[in-house]
């Protein structure tokens, strides 16, 4: 198993500010993705998008980030989508239960 | 049984040393890919709890891991110091998400359940300041049709 050292890309869109989250999502990183989520969170004018592609583990700690993120950005009535998530992720979001509230959203939204 | 012992210092950024090795034994006994990842993930919680929670912040905290391996299961010992985790609770406490509004959502407490979710067996131990996460997952016969 090789360790993949957690990377966040960011991509900005027309309508969307885009985090490209890639590598394993634990404790370890946690400063580090709250800085980078900082610089976006509070932004309306776009949607914030977390693509998790390239993530190949996560934890109740980076669930715990996004449900987070989720709350911040649903007091502020701004869209924020979660998408392209792997399969061993999804599952864990369906264990815990976030994913009931999490939107992929559209390409007009986002 | 066989036990694989594994000590690291009790802070985030040595975590993923206990997957890795996690990962090398439970390849050898060909668990799953799935069952891999579910272990990964539980371990990894139990670690969390303990740098969390345990230790006195004095900076010289270590976290015990021990493999105990069978013919049909492995056992994963985490055993840390500290007295800031009260773990009997939380484990009646853990639950998934489950509220109707996003704001009601809570941002913590969900590595207990996972824990519990994952693994196929979870006994936790506290003796003074010792707390220690006794966690088992068996090999799944393989079944020889098809």
């Amino acid at each position: 198993m090789k360790s993949d050292p957690f990377q966040v890309m960011q991509e900005d869109s027309p309508n969307a500010y885009i985090l490209h989250l890639s590598g394993e999502l634990d404790l370890s990183i946690v400063p580090q993705l709250r800085s980078a989520l900082e610089q976006v969170m509070n932004r309306s004018d776009k949607a914030l998008v977390l693509n998790l592609r390239g993530l190949t583990y996560i934890d109740s700690t980076g669930i715990g980030i996004i449900v987070s993120v989720l709350k911040y950005r649903d007091e502020m009535k701004a869209p924020f989508f979660v998408r392209e998530i792997p399969p061993a992720i999804q599952r864990l979001f369906d264990l815990t239960g976030i994913s009931r509230y999490l939107k992929e959203g559209i390409e007009d939204e986002a | 049984m066989k036990a694989i012992r594994l000590q690291i210092p009790a802070h985030a950024d040595f975590i993923d040393m206990v997957r890795i090795c996690l990962y090398g034994i439970a390849s050898k006994m060909k668990f799953s890919y799935e069952d891999i990842e579910d272990m990964k993930v539980a371990v990894s919680e139990a670690c969390n709890n303990a740098v969390l929670h345990g230790g006195l912040d004095t900076g010289d905290e270590v976290i015990d891991v021990c493999y105990e391996t069978d013919d049909d299961s492995l056992k994963i010992r985490i055993k840390n110091n500290g007295s800031g985790f009260v773990y009997p609770n939380a484990l009646d406490m853990s639950a998934p998400l489950a509220v109707e509004q996003v704001s009601d959502l809570r941002v913590g407490g969900l590595g207990i359940y996972l824990i519990q979710a994952l693994m196929d067996e979870v006994a936790i131990y506290t003796t003074g300041n010792v707390t220690e996460v006794v966690m088992t997952k068996y090999l799944t016969a393989v079944t020889e049709e098809g």
